[in-house]
Protein backbone atom coordinates (compact mmCIF):
# COMPACT_ATOMS: atom_id res chain seq x y z
CA UNK A 1 0.00 0.00 0.00
CA UNK A 2 0.90 3.42 -0.45
CA UNK A 3 2.14 5.30 2.55
CA UNK A 4 0.19 8.25 2.05
CA UNK A 5 -2.66 6.51 2.27
CA UNK A 6 -4.67 6.63 5.45
CA UNK A 7 -4.55 3.91 7.65
CA UNK A 8 -8.28 4.52 8.47
CA UNK A 9 -10.80 6.87 6.49
CA UNK A 10 -14.23 7.40 7.45
CA UNK A 11 -16.44 8.88 5.16
CA UNK A 12 -20.27 10.63 5.85
CA UNK A 13 -20.64 7.75 8.64
CA UNK A 14 -24.31 8.13 9.91
CA UNK A 15 -26.49 5.57 12.00
CA UNK A 16 -29.08 6.31 14.63
CA UNK A 17 -31.13 4.75 17.31
CA UNK A 18 -34.88 6.09 17.01
CA UNK A 19 -34.58 9.39 16.48
CA UNK A 20 -31.26 9.84 17.89
CA UNK A 21 -28.94 10.43 15.29
CA UNK A 22 -26.07 9.05 17.10
CA UNK A 23 -22.99 9.34 14.25
CA UNK A 24 -23.77 12.53 12.24
CA UNK A 25 -22.22 12.38 8.81
CA UNK A 26 -19.11 11.87 10.56
CA UNK A 27 -15.57 12.08 8.08
CA UNK A 28 -11.85 11.97 9.13
CA UNK A 29 -8.82 10.06 8.39
CA UNK A 30 -6.02 8.25 10.77
CA UNK A 31 -2.80 7.88 9.42
CA UNK A 32 -0.41 5.23 9.45
CA UNK A 33 1.78 5.49 12.63
CA UNK A 34 -0.13 7.67 14.64
CA UNK A 35 -1.76 8.02 17.40
CA UNK A 36 -5.08 10.15 16.87
CA UNK A 37 -7.22 11.03 19.61
CA UNK A 38 -10.81 11.30 19.61
CA UNK A 39 -12.30 13.45 22.31
CA UNK A 40 -15.62 15.03 22.86
CA UNK A 41 -18.06 15.32 25.99
CA UNK A 42 -20.35 12.14 27.14
CA UNK A 43 -22.68 11.08 24.64
CA UNK A 44 -20.69 13.18 21.49
CA UNK A 45 -20.89 9.26 20.18
CA UNK A 46 -17.18 8.53 20.26
CA UNK A 47 -17.89 4.77 21.44
CA UNK A 48 -20.71 4.38 18.29
CA UNK A 49 -18.10 5.80 16.14
CA UNK A 50 -15.72 2.76 17.38
CA UNK A 51 -18.49 0.09 17.48
CA UNK A 52 -19.19 1.38 13.54
CA UNK A 53 -15.36 0.74 12.65
CA UNK A 54 -14.91 -2.22 13.93
CA UNK A 55 -18.31 -4.24 12.78
CA UNK A 56 -20.04 -4.19 16.32
CA UNK A 57 -22.29 -1.96 14.39
CA UNK A 58 -24.04 -1.34 10.98
CA UNK A 59 -24.10 2.15 9.85
CA UNK A 60 -26.97 3.57 8.07
CA UNK A 61 -24.99 5.50 5.31
CA UNK A 62 -21.65 6.34 4.56
CA UNK A 63 -18.40 4.19 4.18
CA UNK A 64 -15.42 3.19 6.16
CA UNK A 65 -11.78 2.29 4.33
CA UNK A 66 -9.17 0.87 6.10
CA UNK A 67 -5.88 0.96 4.21
CA UNK A 68 -7.64 1.97 1.36
CA UNK A 69 -10.28 -0.74 1.38
CA UNK A 70 -13.83 -0.42 2.26
CA UNK A 71 -14.26 -2.37 4.82
CA UNK A 72 -17.99 -0.91 5.80
CA UNK A 73 -20.09 -3.62 6.88
CA UNK A 74 -17.72 -6.19 7.36
CA UNK A 75 -17.89 -8.49 10.06
CA UNK A 76 -15.60 -7.92 13.52
CA UNK A 77 -13.85 -11.04 12.85
CA UNK A 78 -12.66 -10.68 9.26
CA UNK A 79 -11.46 -7.07 10.90
CA UNK A 80 -9.53 -8.58 13.38
CA UNK A 81 -8.10 -10.89 10.96
CA UNK A 82 -7.49 -7.93 8.28
CA UNK A 83 -5.42 -6.04 11.10
CA UNK A 84 -8.14 -3.90 12.86
CA UNK A 85 -8.21 -4.47 16.62
CA UNK A 86 -10.39 -3.10 19.54
CA UNK A 87 -10.77 -2.59 23.07
CA UNK A 88 -13.35 -1.89 25.04
CA UNK A 89 -14.57 1.45 26.98
CA UNK A 90 -16.37 -1.18 29.68
CA UNK A 91 -13.98 -4.00 30.87
CA UNK A 92 -14.73 -6.68 29.12
CA UNK A 93 -12.54 -9.57 29.22
CA UNK A 94 -13.20 -13.75 30.05
CA UNK A 95 -13.37 -13.21 33.60
CA UNK A 96 -13.57 -16.85 34.80
CA UNK A 97 -10.59 -17.39 32.28
CA UNK A 98 -7.00 -17.19 33.88
CA UNK A 99 -4.91 -13.87 32.21
CA UNK A 100 -2.09 -15.74 30.16
CA UNK A 101 -5.67 -17.74 28.58
CA UNK A 102 -7.44 -14.48 27.66
CA UNK A 103 -4.25 -13.42 26.03
CA UNK A 104 -3.71 -17.08 24.34
CA UNK A 105 -6.95 -16.82 22.77
CA UNK A 106 -6.21 -13.41 21.48
CA UNK A 107 -2.64 -14.12 20.40
CA UNK A 108 -3.82 -17.60 18.58
CA UNK A 109 -5.16 -16.09 15.46
CA UNK A 110 -1.54 -15.67 14.53
CA UNK A 111 -1.00 -19.16 14.12
CA UNK A 112 -2.25 -20.71 10.80
CA UNK A 113 -5.99 -22.61 10.68
CA UNK A 114 -4.32 -25.87 10.84
CA UNK A 115 -3.00 -25.60 14.05
CA UNK A 116 -6.42 -25.15 15.48
CA UNK A 117 -6.74 -28.92 16.36
CA UNK A 118 -3.36 -29.41 17.54
CA UNK A 119 -2.13 -29.01 20.73
CA UNK A 120 -1.97 -25.55 21.97
CA UNK A 121 1.34 -26.55 23.20
CA UNK A 122 2.14 -26.29 19.18
CA UNK A 123 1.98 -23.28 18.89
CA UNK A 124 5.04 -21.48 19.79
CA UNK A 125 4.34 -18.03 18.10
CA UNK A 126 1.22 -17.90 20.24
CA UNK A 127 2.93 -18.66 23.58
CA UNK A 128 5.57 -16.17 22.62
CA UNK A 129 3.38 -13.74 21.89
CA UNK A 130 2.07 -13.92 25.59
CA UNK A 131 5.22 -14.08 27.31
CA UNK A 132 5.81 -10.96 25.64
CA UNK A 133 2.43 -9.17 26.21
CA UNK A 134 2.71 -10.47 30.01
CA UNK A 135 5.66 -8.55 30.40
CA UNK A 136 5.46 -5.57 28.84
CA UNK A 137 2.14 -5.12 30.29
CA UNK A 138 3.29 -6.18 34.21
CA UNK A 139 1.20 -8.98 34.57
CA UNK A 140 3.89 -11.27 35.43
CA UNK A 141 2.26 -11.67 38.84
CA UNK A 142 -0.71 -12.20 37.85
CA UNK A 143 -0.51 -14.35 34.93
CA UNK A 144 -2.42 -17.28 36.78
CA UNK A 145 -4.52 -15.46 38.47
CA UNK A 146 -8.40 -15.13 36.51
CA UNK A 147 -9.34 -11.78 34.66
CA UNK A 148 -12.14 -11.10 37.03
CA UNK A 149 -9.88 -11.23 40.44
CA UNK A 150 -7.57 -8.25 38.96
CA UNK A 151 -7.62 -5.14 40.10
CA UNK A 152 -9.42 -2.50 37.82
CA UNK A 153 -5.93 -1.19 37.15
CA UNK A 154 -4.87 -4.05 36.13
CA UNK A 155 -7.96 -5.34 33.72
CA UNK A 156 -7.97 -2.22 32.39
CA UNK A 157 -4.20 -3.14 31.12
CA UNK A 158 -5.09 -6.53 29.85
CA UNK A 159 -7.67 -5.18 27.76
CA UNK A 160 -5.19 -3.09 26.22
CA UNK A 161 -3.05 -6.08 25.90
CA UNK A 162 -6.06 -8.40 24.89
CA UNK A 163 -6.78 -6.20 21.56
CA UNK A 164 -2.85 -5.87 20.68
CA UNK A 165 -2.36 -9.76 21.09
CA UNK A 166 -3.17 -10.32 17.55
CA UNK A 167 -0.55 -7.99 15.83
CA UNK A 168 -3.25 -4.87 14.54
CA UNK A 169 -2.17 -2.72 12.01
CA UNK A 170 -4.91 -0.28 13.67
CA UNK A 171 -6.02 -0.36 17.06
CA UNK A 172 -8.79 1.57 18.47
CA UNK A 173 -9.05 2.32 22.18
CA UNK A 174 -11.87 3.36 24.03
CA UNK A 175 -10.91 4.91 27.31
CA UNK A 176 -8.23 2.92 28.31
CA UNK A 177 -7.44 4.62 31.73
CA UNK A 178 -10.94 5.08 32.48
CA UNK A 179 -11.71 5.26 36.31
CA UNK A 180 -8.10 4.52 37.04
CA UNK A 181 -5.44 6.35 39.35
CA UNK A 182 -3.74 9.51 38.38
CA UNK A 183 -0.03 7.19 38.60
CA UNK A 184 -2.00 4.34 36.47
CA UNK A 185 -3.02 6.62 34.05
CA UNK A 186 0.57 7.90 33.12
CA UNK A 187 1.66 4.61 32.97
CA UNK A 188 -0.82 3.86 30.69
CA UNK A 189 0.31 6.92 28.60
CA UNK A 190 3.53 5.39 28.50
CA UNK A 191 2.37 2.21 27.68
CA UNK A 192 -0.07 3.20 24.63
CA UNK A 193 3.51 5.23 23.49
CA UNK A 194 4.86 1.91 22.99
CA UNK A 195 2.45 0.26 21.60
CA UNK A 196 2.43 2.90 18.92
CA UNK A 197 5.65 1.49 17.44
CA UNK A 198 3.80 -1.41 16.60
CA UNK A 199 0.58 -0.17 15.20
CA UNK A 200 -1.44 2.82 14.31
CA UNK A 201 -4.16 4.28 17.04
CA UNK A 202 -7.08 6.11 17.19
CA UNK A 203 -7.71 6.89 21.06
CA UNK A 204 -11.06 7.76 22.74
CA UNK A 205 -9.74 9.93 26.25
CA UNK A 206 -11.07 12.17 28.13
CA UNK A 207 -8.18 13.02 29.92
CA UNK A 208 -6.79 16.29 28.50
CA UNK A 209 -3.73 16.14 29.30
CA UNK A 210 -2.98 12.92 27.97
CA UNK A 211 -4.48 13.09 24.60
CA UNK A 212 -2.03 16.80 24.50
CA UNK A 213 0.92 14.60 25.34
CA UNK A 214 0.30 11.78 22.92
CA UNK A 215 -1.31 12.43 20.09
CA UNK A 216 -0.46 13.60 16.77
CA UNK A 217 -4.28 14.73 15.62
CA UNK A 218 -7.05 14.89 17.38
CA UNK A 219 -10.68 14.83 15.99
CA UNK A 220 -13.38 16.65 18.30
CA UNK A 221 -16.93 15.26 18.32
CA UNK A 222 -20.04 17.17 19.65
CA UNK A 223 -23.83 15.70 19.00
CA UNK A 224 -22.65 12.95 16.92
CA UNK A 225 -20.80 15.67 14.52
CA UNK A 226 -17.23 16.37 14.06
CA UNK A 227 -16.43 19.70 15.52
CA UNK A 228 -13.11 20.24 14.58
CA UNK A 229 -9.71 18.36 13.71
CA UNK A 230 -5.88 19.28 13.66
CA UNK A 231 -3.06 19.02 15.66
CA UNK A 232 -3.39 19.16 19.81
CA UNK A 233 -2.56 22.59 20.74
CA UNK A 234 -4.45 23.90 17.01
CA UNK A 235 -7.58 22.16 18.53
CA UNK A 236 -6.82 23.31 21.91
CA UNK A 237 -6.68 26.98 20.55
CA UNK A 238 -10.32 26.47 18.92
CA UNK A 239 -12.88 28.71 20.06
CA UNK A 240 -15.83 26.56 18.77
CA UNK A 241 -13.87 23.67 20.77
CA UNK A 242 -13.62 25.72 23.82
CA UNK A 243 -17.10 26.31 24.29
CA UNK A 244 -18.19 23.29 23.23
CA UNK A 245 -16.22 20.83 25.81
CA UNK A 246 -13.14 22.20 27.29
CA UNK A 247 -15.12 25.28 28.40
CA UNK A 248 -18.01 23.38 30.59
CA UNK A 249 -16.95 19.52 30.09
CA UNK A 250 -13.37 18.96 31.27
CA UNK A 251 -13.84 19.94 35.02
CA UNK A 252 -17.42 17.99 35.35
CA UNK A 253 -15.70 15.19 33.87
CA UNK A 254 -13.45 14.70 37.20
CA UNK B 1 -21.11 6.41 29.58
CA UNK B 2 -23.54 3.26 27.64
CA UNK B 3 -21.53 0.89 25.78
CA UNK B 4 -23.63 -0.01 23.28
CA UNK B 5 -22.80 -3.23 21.83
CA UNK B 6 -25.38 -5.03 19.87
CA UNK B 7 -24.05 -8.77 20.03
CA UNK B 8 -26.53 -10.08 22.06
CA UNK B 9 -24.92 -11.68 25.21
CA UNK B 10 -25.72 -15.31 25.89
CA UNK B 11 -27.47 -16.03 29.13
CA UNK B 12 -27.82 -19.80 29.69
CA UNK B 13 -30.62 -20.79 32.04
CA UNK B 14 -27.82 -22.89 34.04
CA UNK B 15 -24.98 -20.83 35.33
CA UNK B 16 -22.05 -22.89 34.09
CA UNK B 17 -19.66 -22.77 37.48
CA UNK B 18 -18.79 -19.32 38.42
CA UNK B 19 -15.68 -18.33 39.96
CA UNK B 20 -15.13 -20.56 42.32
CA UNK B 21 -14.88 -23.43 40.22
CA UNK B 22 -12.31 -24.77 37.74
CA UNK B 23 -12.73 -23.70 34.48
CA UNK B 24 -13.84 -26.38 32.09
CA UNK B 25 -10.01 -27.04 30.97
CA UNK B 26 -8.24 -27.50 33.99
CA UNK B 27 -9.64 -30.03 35.60
CA UNK B 28 -6.98 -33.21 36.34
CA UNK B 29 -7.34 -36.71 34.94
CA UNK B 30 -7.20 -37.94 38.67
CA UNK B 31 -10.80 -38.31 38.94
CA UNK B 32 -11.35 -40.30 35.81
CA UNK B 33 -8.43 -42.89 36.94
CA UNK B 34 -9.48 -43.14 39.86
CA UNK B 35 -12.90 -44.17 37.84
CA UNK B 36 -11.26 -46.66 35.88
CA UNK B 37 -9.60 -48.28 38.58
CA UNK B 38 -13.36 -48.21 40.25
CA UNK B 39 -14.65 -49.60 36.98
CA UNK B 40 -12.35 -52.33 37.52
CA UNK B 41 -12.21 -53.33 40.64
CA UNK B 42 -16.61 -53.56 40.15
CA UNK B 43 -15.78 -55.99 37.30
CA UNK B 44 -13.84 -58.04 39.19
CA UNK B 45 -15.92 -58.12 41.86
CA UNK B 46 -19.16 -58.60 39.98
CA UNK B 47 -17.50 -61.86 37.69
CA UNK B 48 -16.12 -63.42 40.87
CA UNK B 49 -20.13 -63.32 42.44
CA UNK B 50 -21.02 -64.33 38.89
CA UNK B 51 -23.35 -60.96 38.64
CA UNK B 52 -24.96 -60.03 35.25
CA UNK B 53 -27.57 -58.07 36.16
CA UNK B 54 -24.93 -55.25 38.02
CA UNK B 55 -22.83 -55.42 34.84
CA UNK B 56 -25.79 -54.76 32.49
CA UNK B 57 -26.76 -51.85 34.61
CA UNK B 58 -23.34 -50.28 34.42
CA UNK B 59 -23.10 -50.97 30.92
CA UNK B 60 -26.15 -48.59 30.91
CA UNK B 61 -25.03 -46.42 32.49
CA UNK B 62 -21.50 -45.68 30.78
CA UNK B 63 -23.58 -45.58 27.42
CA UNK B 64 -26.35 -42.99 28.94
CA UNK B 65 -22.69 -41.03 30.47
CA UNK B 66 -21.65 -40.94 26.89
CA UNK B 67 -24.92 -38.91 25.56
CA UNK B 68 -24.12 -36.85 29.27
CA UNK B 69 -20.85 -36.02 27.99
CA UNK B 70 -22.21 -35.01 24.90
CA UNK B 71 -24.79 -32.48 26.62
CA UNK B 72 -21.89 -31.55 28.67
CA UNK B 73 -19.77 -30.06 25.50
CA UNK B 74 -22.63 -27.99 24.67
CA UNK B 75 -23.82 -26.83 28.19
CA UNK B 76 -20.92 -27.08 30.23
CA UNK B 77 -18.19 -25.95 27.66
CA UNK B 78 -20.11 -23.77 25.24
CA UNK B 79 -22.58 -22.38 27.04
CA UNK B 80 -25.54 -23.97 24.98
CA UNK B 81 -28.78 -25.72 26.93
CA UNK B 82 -29.72 -28.73 24.13
CA UNK B 83 -33.10 -29.92 25.55
CA UNK B 84 -33.03 -32.60 22.43
CA UNK B 85 -29.64 -34.34 22.51
CA UNK B 86 -31.60 -37.43 22.71
CA UNK B 87 -32.68 -37.11 19.34
CA UNK B 88 -29.36 -37.92 18.53
CA UNK B 89 -28.72 -40.61 20.97
CA UNK B 90 -31.56 -42.19 19.43
CA UNK B 91 -30.47 -41.93 15.40
CA UNK B 92 -27.45 -43.34 16.72
CA UNK B 93 -29.28 -46.56 17.89
CA UNK B 94 -31.63 -46.86 14.93
CA UNK B 95 -28.58 -46.39 12.67
CA UNK B 96 -26.58 -49.69 14.59
CA UNK B 97 -29.83 -51.46 15.20
CA UNK B 98 -30.27 -51.39 11.27
CA UNK B 99 -26.83 -52.06 9.76
CA UNK B 100 -27.03 -55.28 12.56
CA UNK B 101 -30.41 -56.55 11.79
CA UNK B 102 -30.09 -55.98 7.86
CA UNK B 103 -26.49 -54.85 6.65
CA UNK B 104 -24.05 -56.98 8.41
CA UNK B 105 -23.45 -57.93 11.52
CA UNK B 106 -20.60 -55.98 12.18
CA UNK B 107 -20.00 -53.47 15.11
CA UNK B 108 -17.31 -51.49 13.41
CA UNK B 109 -19.76 -50.60 10.47
CA UNK B 110 -22.58 -50.29 12.77
CA UNK B 111 -20.29 -47.68 14.79
CA UNK B 112 -18.62 -46.03 11.89
CA UNK B 113 -22.47 -45.41 9.99
CA UNK B 114 -24.02 -44.04 13.50
CA UNK B 115 -21.03 -41.55 13.55
CA UNK B 116 -22.08 -40.47 9.93
CA UNK B 117 -25.89 -40.30 10.73
CA UNK B 118 -25.04 -38.36 13.84
CA UNK B 119 -22.59 -35.88 12.02
CA UNK B 120 -25.23 -35.14 8.73
CA UNK B 121 -28.21 -34.81 11.37
CA UNK B 122 -26.18 -32.93 13.67
CA UNK B 123 -25.28 -30.53 11.10
CA UNK B 124 -28.60 -30.36 9.74
CA UNK B 125 -30.08 -29.70 13.58
CA UNK B 126 -27.04 -27.35 13.99
CA UNK B 127 -28.16 -24.95 10.89
CA UNK B 128 -31.79 -24.61 12.21
CA UNK B 129 -30.63 -23.89 15.95
CA UNK B 130 -27.38 -22.43 16.27
CA UNK B 131 -28.34 -19.14 15.18
CA UNK B 132 -31.27 -19.03 18.30
CA UNK B 133 -30.07 -18.53 22.08
CA UNK B 134 -30.67 -19.22 25.39
CA UNK B 135 -34.63 -20.52 25.54
CA UNK B 136 -35.09 -19.98 21.75
CA UNK B 137 -32.26 -22.35 21.34
CA UNK B 138 -33.65 -25.04 24.22
CA UNK B 139 -36.70 -25.11 22.60
CA UNK B 140 -35.59 -25.50 18.78
CA UNK B 141 -33.49 -28.30 20.22
CA UNK B 142 -36.57 -29.65 22.20
CA UNK B 143 -38.71 -29.60 19.06
CA UNK B 144 -36.53 -30.75 16.62
CA UNK B 145 -36.23 -34.21 19.03
CA UNK B 146 -40.01 -34.02 19.56
CA UNK B 147 -40.81 -33.89 15.57
CA UNK B 148 -38.03 -36.49 14.67
CA UNK B 149 -39.52 -39.29 17.20
CA UNK B 150 -42.80 -38.80 16.18
CA UNK B 151 -41.74 -39.54 12.86
CA UNK B 152 -39.98 -42.52 13.89
CA UNK B 153 -42.80 -43.85 16.19
CA UNK B 154 -45.08 -43.57 12.75
CA UNK B 155 -42.88 -44.81 10.35
CA UNK B 156 -43.85 -48.32 10.34
CA UNK B 157 -41.00 -50.08 8.17
CA UNK B 158 -38.97 -49.25 11.62
CA UNK B 159 -40.97 -50.57 13.62
CA UNK B 160 -43.21 -47.20 14.61
CA UNK B 161 -44.50 -47.08 18.23
CA UNK B 162 -42.79 -50.82 18.68
CA UNK B 163 -39.48 -50.13 18.05
CA UNK B 164 -37.41 -53.19 16.86
CA UNK B 165 -36.80 -55.92 18.59
CA UNK B 166 -34.60 -59.10 17.81
CA UNK B 167 -31.09 -57.42 17.24
CA UNK B 168 -28.62 -60.55 17.26
CA UNK B 169 -25.87 -60.82 19.50
CA UNK B 170 -22.54 -60.02 17.81
CA UNK B 171 -18.67 -60.00 17.75
CA UNK B 172 -16.41 -57.19 18.34
CA UNK B 173 -13.46 -57.53 16.40
CA UNK B 174 -10.67 -55.90 18.42
CA UNK B 175 -7.93 -57.61 16.36
CA UNK B 176 -6.03 -59.66 18.52
CA UNK B 177 -8.97 -60.75 20.47
CA UNK B 178 -12.92 -60.82 20.08
CA UNK B 179 -15.61 -59.68 22.93
CA UNK B 180 -19.22 -60.99 22.78
CA UNK B 181 -21.75 -58.32 22.92
CA UNK B 182 -23.73 -61.29 25.37
CA UNK B 183 -20.72 -61.46 27.50
CA UNK B 184 -22.11 -58.74 30.92
CA UNK B 185 -18.47 -58.33 31.63
CA UNK B 186 -16.55 -58.23 28.30
CA UNK B 187 -19.59 -55.93 26.89
CA UNK B 188 -19.10 -53.66 30.32
CA UNK B 189 -15.11 -53.48 29.73
CA UNK B 190 -15.76 -52.15 26.11
CA UNK B 191 -17.96 -49.60 26.64
CA UNK B 192 -15.68 -48.43 29.85
CA UNK B 193 -13.16 -48.12 26.91
CA UNK B 194 -15.19 -46.64 24.55
CA UNK B 195 -16.28 -43.83 26.84
CA UNK B 196 -12.97 -43.32 28.78
CA UNK B 197 -11.94 -42.64 24.78
CA UNK B 198 -14.67 -40.11 24.05
CA UNK B 199 -13.65 -38.89 27.03
CA UNK B 200 -10.10 -38.29 26.38
CA UNK B 201 -10.57 -37.17 22.68
CA UNK B 202 -12.66 -34.27 24.32
CA UNK B 203 -10.42 -33.66 26.95
CA UNK B 204 -7.73 -32.99 24.01
CA UNK B 205 -10.20 -31.13 22.24
CA UNK B 206 -10.72 -28.80 24.81
CA UNK B 207 -6.58 -28.28 24.83
CA UNK B 208 -6.48 -27.20 21.12
CA UNK B 209 -7.05 -23.56 20.17
CA UNK B 210 -10.38 -24.23 18.58
CA UNK B 211 -11.43 -26.07 21.27
CA UNK B 212 -10.68 -23.18 24.03
CA UNK B 213 -12.55 -20.68 21.55
CA UNK B 214 -15.82 -22.74 22.43
CA UNK B 215 -14.64 -22.04 26.18
CA UNK B 216 -14.43 -18.46 25.51
CA UNK B 217 -17.69 -18.27 23.86
CA UNK B 218 -19.36 -19.58 27.18
CA UNK B 219 -17.10 -17.12 29.05
CA UNK B 220 -17.93 -13.87 27.30
CA UNK B 221 -19.54 -14.65 23.83
CA UNK B 222 -19.69 -10.94 23.14
CA UNK B 223 -15.98 -10.50 23.12
CA UNK B 224 -15.23 -13.12 20.82
CA UNK B 225 -16.04 -12.15 17.37
CA UNK B 226 -13.45 -9.09 18.26
CA UNK B 227 -10.46 -11.89 18.57
CA UNK B 228 -11.31 -12.67 15.39
CA UNK B 229 -13.75 -15.95 15.67
CA UNK B 230 -16.98 -16.38 14.21
CA UNK B 231 -19.09 -17.34 16.78
CA UNK B 232 -21.26 -19.19 14.39
CA UNK B 233 -18.61 -21.62 13.54
CA UNK B 234 -17.65 -22.17 17.32
CA UNK B 235 -21.46 -23.21 17.95
CA UNK B 236 -21.55 -25.38 14.56
CA UNK B 237 -18.35 -27.03 16.04
CA UNK B 238 -19.37 -27.92 19.25
CA UNK B 239 -23.10 -29.08 17.51
CA UNK B 240 -21.51 -31.58 15.40
CA UNK B 241 -19.16 -32.99 18.21
CA UNK B 242 -21.89 -33.43 20.79
CA UNK B 243 -23.99 -34.97 18.10
CA UNK B 244 -21.09 -37.35 17.03
CA UNK B 245 -21.08 -38.13 20.55
CA UNK B 246 -24.51 -38.73 21.55
CA UNK B 247 -25.01 -40.52 18.19
CA UNK B 248 -21.50 -43.07 19.23
CA UNK B 249 -23.44 -43.69 22.72
CA UNK B 250 -26.95 -44.40 21.22
CA UNK B 251 -24.97 -46.88 18.59
CA UNK B 252 -24.04 -49.13 21.46
CA UNK B 253 -27.32 -49.31 23.11
CA UNK B 254 -28.77 -51.73 20.95
CA UNK B 255 -26.21 -54.31 21.76
CA UNK B 256 -26.45 -54.20 25.15
CA UNK B 257 -30.10 -54.06 25.51
CA UNK B 258 -31.15 -55.89 22.00
CA UNK B 259 -33.72 -53.50 21.00
CA UNK B 260 -34.69 -49.84 20.13
CA UNK B 261 -37.44 -47.84 20.47
CA UNK B 262 -38.92 -44.32 20.01
CA UNK B 263 -38.82 -43.96 23.50
CA UNK B 264 -34.85 -43.25 23.30
CA UNK B 265 -35.75 -40.17 21.93
CA UNK B 266 -38.21 -38.56 24.35
CA UNK B 267 -37.65 -35.36 26.39
CA UNK B 268 -37.41 -37.57 29.59
CA UNK B 269 -34.05 -38.87 27.83
CA UNK B 270 -32.98 -35.30 26.91
CA UNK B 271 -34.13 -33.72 30.03
CA UNK B 272 -31.92 -36.94 32.48
CA UNK B 273 -28.84 -35.94 30.57
CA UNK B 274 -29.01 -32.62 31.41
CA UNK B 275 -29.58 -33.18 35.44
CA UNK B 276 -26.95 -35.65 34.57
CA UNK B 277 -24.53 -33.23 33.54
CA UNK B 278 -25.75 -30.82 36.28
CA UNK B 279 -24.93 -32.89 39.03
CA UNK B 280 -21.89 -34.60 37.58
CA UNK B 281 -20.51 -30.59 37.07
CA UNK B 282 -21.06 -28.83 34.44
CA UNK B 283 -17.76 -28.33 32.02
CA UNK B 284 -16.09 -31.24 33.86
CA UNK B 285 -16.56 -33.86 30.94
CA UNK B 286 -15.50 -36.05 34.03
CA UNK B 287 -18.31 -35.15 36.48
CA UNK B 288 -21.28 -36.45 33.88
CA UNK B 289 -19.74 -39.82 34.00
CA UNK B 290 -19.93 -39.88 37.77
CA UNK B 291 -23.60 -38.10 37.30
CA UNK B 292 -24.74 -41.35 35.03
CA UNK B 293 -23.36 -43.61 37.19
CA UNK B 294 -25.58 -41.69 40.16
CA UNK B 295 -28.79 -40.96 37.80
CA UNK B 296 -28.70 -44.62 36.46
CA UNK B 297 -28.61 -46.57 39.96
CA UNK B 298 -31.12 -44.18 41.67
CA UNK B 299 -33.25 -44.50 38.77
CA UNK B 300 -32.87 -48.66 39.45
CA UNK B 301 -33.45 -48.70 43.28
CA UNK B 302 -36.05 -46.48 43.33
CA UNK B 303 -38.14 -48.07 40.25
CA UNK B 304 -38.16 -51.25 42.31
CA UNK B 305 -40.48 -49.42 44.58
CA UNK B 306 -42.54 -46.81 42.91
CA UNK B 307 -42.67 -46.53 38.96
CA UNK B 308 -42.70 -42.62 39.95
CA UNK B 309 -39.04 -42.53 40.27
CA UNK B 310 -39.38 -38.89 38.07
CA UNK B 311 -40.92 -37.22 41.33
CA UNK B 312 -38.20 -38.64 43.54
CA UNK B 313 -35.27 -37.64 40.72
CA UNK B 314 -36.80 -34.20 39.91
CA UNK B 315 -36.32 -33.81 44.63
CA UNK B 316 -33.14 -34.86 44.32
CA UNK B 317 -31.76 -33.02 41.70
CA UNK B 318 -33.35 -29.55 43.39
CA UNK B 319 -31.51 -30.64 46.79
CA UNK B 320 -28.32 -31.47 44.96
CA UNK B 321 -27.90 -28.03 43.06
CA UNK B 322 -28.79 -26.54 46.55
CA UNK B 323 -26.25 -28.14 48.13
CA UNK B 324 -23.73 -29.19 45.57
CA UNK B 325 -24.07 -25.75 42.86
CA UNK B 326 -21.00 -27.29 41.21
CA UNK B 327 -21.90 -30.62 40.87
CA UNK B 328 -20.36 -33.58 42.27
CA UNK B 329 -16.67 -32.53 41.07
CA UNK B 330 -16.82 -29.22 42.29
CA UNK B 331 -18.00 -31.15 46.21
CA UNK B 332 -15.09 -33.06 45.40
CA UNK B 333 -12.65 -30.47 44.92
CA UNK B 334 -14.27 -28.25 47.73
CA UNK B 335 -13.17 -31.45 49.97
CA UNK B 336 -9.64 -31.60 48.67
CA UNK B 337 -9.12 -28.04 48.79
CA UNK B 338 -10.33 -28.23 52.25
CA UNK B 339 -8.53 -30.84 53.28
CA UNK B 340 -4.99 -29.30 51.94
CA UNK B 341 -6.25 -26.42 53.91
CA UNK B 342 -6.23 -24.00 51.41
CA UNK B 343 -9.30 -21.96 50.20
CA UNK B 344 -10.83 -23.84 46.90
N1 LIG C 1 -27.13 0.68 21.28
C1 LIG C 1 -27.65 1.90 21.55
N2 LIG C 1 -28.97 2.07 21.55
C2 LIG C 1 -29.51 3.29 21.79
N3 LIG C 1 -28.80 4.39 22.05
C3 LIG C 1 -27.47 4.28 22.07
C4 LIG C 1 -26.83 3.03 21.83
N4 LIG C 1 -25.50 3.22 21.90
C5 LIG C 1 -25.31 4.52 22.17
N5 LIG C 1 -26.48 5.16 22.29
C6 LIG C 1 -26.65 6.59 22.54
O1 LIG C 1 -25.89 7.27 21.56
C7 LIG C 1 -25.26 8.40 22.13
C8 LIG C 1 -23.77 8.29 21.92
O2 LIG C 1 -23.27 7.30 22.79
P1 LIG C 1 -21.75 6.92 22.85
O3 LIG C 1 -21.62 5.76 23.76
O4 LIG C 1 -21.23 6.75 21.48
O5 LIG C 1 -21.12 8.20 23.51
P2 LIG C 1 -19.61 8.47 23.92
O6 LIG C 1 -19.15 9.64 23.17
O7 LIG C 1 -18.81 7.24 23.82
O8 LIG C 1 -19.82 8.87 25.43
P3 LIG C 1 -18.94 8.52 26.73
O9 LIG C 1 -17.86 9.54 26.80
O10 LIG C 1 -19.91 8.67 27.84
O11 LIG C 1 -18.44 7.14 26.58
C9 LIG C 1 -25.68 8.44 23.59
O12 LIG C 1 -26.76 9.32 23.71
C10 LIG C 1 -26.10 7.02 23.87
O13 LIG C 1 -27.08 6.98 24.88
MG1 LIG D 1 -17.89 5.96 25.09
Amino acid sequence: MNQETPILEVRDLSVAFGPLVAVDRMSFSAQRGHITSVIGPNGAGKSTLFNLVSGALRPGSGAVLFDGADITRERPDRLVRRGLSRSFQITNLFAELPVVENLRLAAQVLESPWKALLPTSASKRTRDRVEELVERFKLEEKRDERAGFLSHGEQRRLEIAVALAGRPRLLLLDEPTQGMSHGDTLDTAELIRQVAQEASIILIEHDIDLVMNLSDNVVVMHQGRKLAEGPPQEVRGNPVVQAAYFGTQVHAEN
Amino acid sequence: MLESTPLVQSTPLVQPAKLGRVAAYEWSHRSAQVFIAAALVFTGVAVFVGDTFFLRLATEALIYAGLAMSVDLLLGVTGMLSLGQALFFGLGSYASTLVLKHVTPSFWVAMAVALAVGTVAGAIGAVLSIRARGVYFALITFGMAQVVSKVVYNTRSIGGSDGIIGIPVIKVNLLLFEVDTASPAGFFLLVLALVMLLYFGLAYLLRTPAGRVLVAVRTNEARVPFLGYQIRNARFLAFVVAADLAAFAGALYPMLRGFVSPELMYFNVSGDAVVTVVIGGLGTLIGPIYGSVVITALKSIIGTYTDHYPIVIGALFMLAVIAFPNGLMGAVDTLRARRKGGSP
